[in-house]
């Protein structure tokens, strides 16, 4: 994951991400990656809620 | 050696004079009160009465609330969302009372609050005209709302850091702080505190010098909140000051208040985002931050619904191929009574190409039959099934 992600980033991401695979013809070959960054995104937010991150401050600079 | 009265003589000359002028007859005076000092026990109010020219005072007399009029002051305080406290002008119904040992003093019989209410409407509609004619806030022609910069920037889709301007050891910091601190769901805050008075006169000066310097670092904090609590409902005037209210509306971070008024909403609580209380205001962030989180687990789940589709989707698809496969091998076609002709060792797809005289091996389910052709001839339809 990227170092400056952010929460507002990462929540983005997965609608987005979400978006991609209800509507478009995801092919299987990429979903294996497309859960991993999805599990991964949901985990970043989760946690995000609960921890305060020092660089999301040097982010928004 | 002149001649001498005794005190008690004149005093009550000046009783009697006061009386037989004074008597039976109330006054409807204006004046500003100053030296106010309430005993809430006793139900007294004790106080001055002053008219000035310019800076100096040119008539000056006491004053006193008795514990039948003292209601008044605490209907004045309701009705006016603000202290009766020196400095304040009010208009009220006296009787000239002389005492022999304390002398000359109004008895204040009544206050009239329209007077005091209408005059601090306005004072509020003058600084709302100000503020809209400054644009420093719009009011929206439909809902009556009003809108100011503040009030506008988006909240970030997580609140977590909060500068906290209230005051020390006050019921609004204390509950505040125990709401966020006692959430259950386990939401990370940080708050920092910027204490100071926050009752009185003074506060829209010290509570706009704490603005200041949370500007100044206006990129460590996700919004600010303005909090007061217990007992304050009587002070209303310093979320009224012009500068406080200009200073908010133009802040660059999302400023929540919570400053404890139930009936009135100050000047300042319209060009941000008001809660009622400080729990509430703490309410509110709990609650944002738990609508975020609640949204994250719907799209988790969406997501994870529509791998699933995408994966039954290809699993099907693949059982139709298969299927689709299983239907076209010759075996299946054998199965069904059809028969394939091989000549040399290949399948015939065209019968042109089996000249008369040649042998064919004809497959069928369970057998070859080996043929010589005899006789070609036409069957009269297409060729190609």
């Amino acid at each position: 994951m990227e170092q400056q992600m952010t929460f507002d980033k990462a929540f983005a991401e997965l609608q987005k991400l979400v978006r991609q695979i209800e509507t478009e013809d995801i092919q299987v070959d990429t979903l294996a990656a497309k859960v991993h960054d999805a599990n991964e995104l949901v985990k970043y937010c989760e946690t995000r809620l609960r921890v305060i991150e020092e660089d999301v401050v040097k982010e928004r600079e | 050696m002149p001649e001498t009265q005794k005190l008690s003589e004149i005093v009550n000359e000046i009783e009697g004079t006061i009386r037989n002028r004074f008597a039976g007859r109330t006054f409807w005076i204006k004046a500003e009160i100053a030296d106010v000092k309430k005993y809430t026990d006793k139900r007294w109010c004790f106080l001055k009465f002053i008219e000035k020219m310019g800076n100096q005072v040119s008539a000056e007399i006491k004053g006193v609330f008795w514990s039948n009029s003292y209601r008044q002051i605490e209907l004045f305080e309701g009705a006016t969302q603000q202290a009766f406290t020196s400095g304040l002008e009010i208009t009220c119904n006296v009787a000239v009372k002389f005492h022999k040992r304390y002398g000359l003093t109004l008895e204040v019989v009544e206050i009239d609050f329209a007077y005091a209410v209408g005059k601090l409407e306005l004072e509020r509609k003058l600084i709302i005209d100000r503020l809209l004619q400054e644009q420093v806030m719009v009011q929206d022609g439909t809902s009556g709302l009003y809108y100011s910069r503040n009030n506008r920037i988006g909240l970030p889709l997580v609140i977590q850091r909060i500068a906290l301007i209230t005051g020390p050891d006050s019921d609004g910091q204390r509950d505040f702080k125990k709401v966020i601190g006692n959430n259950k769901y386990g939401y990370a805050f940080r708050i920092t505190e910027f204490l100071t008075r926050i009752q009185g006169d003074e506060a829209s000066g010290l509570v706009a010098e704490k603005l200041r310097l949370i500007e100044a670092e206006q990129n460590k904090y996700d919004v600010v909140v303005i909090v007061r609590g217990g007992g304050s409902d009587t002070d209303f005037k310093s979320f009224n000051n012009y500068e406080l209210a200009r200073q908010v509306a133009l802040f660059p971070v999302p400023v929540l208040t919570g400053i404890g008024h139930d009936r009135n909403t100050s000047i300042t609580d319209l060009v941000a985002r008001q809660n009622r209380t400080p729990t509430e205001t703490a309410t509110f962030i709990i609650d944002y931050n738990m609508d975020v989180d609640n949204e994250l687990e719907s799209l988790k789940e969406r997501f994870f619904s529509a791998v699933d589709n995408r994966l039954l989707r290809t699993s099907n698809d693949l059982e139709n191929y298969r299927q689709r496969i299983r239907n076209l091998s010759p075996e299946t076609i054998l199965k069904k009574g059809f028969a394939l002709i091989m000549m040399d060792n290949k399948i015939v797809c065209d019968p042109a190409h089996i000249p008369e005289n040649a042998y064919t091996q004809t497959l069928l389910k369970n057998e070859i039959i080996h043929s010589k052709v005899i006789e070609k001839t036409s069957n009269g339809t297409a060729n190609d099934i």
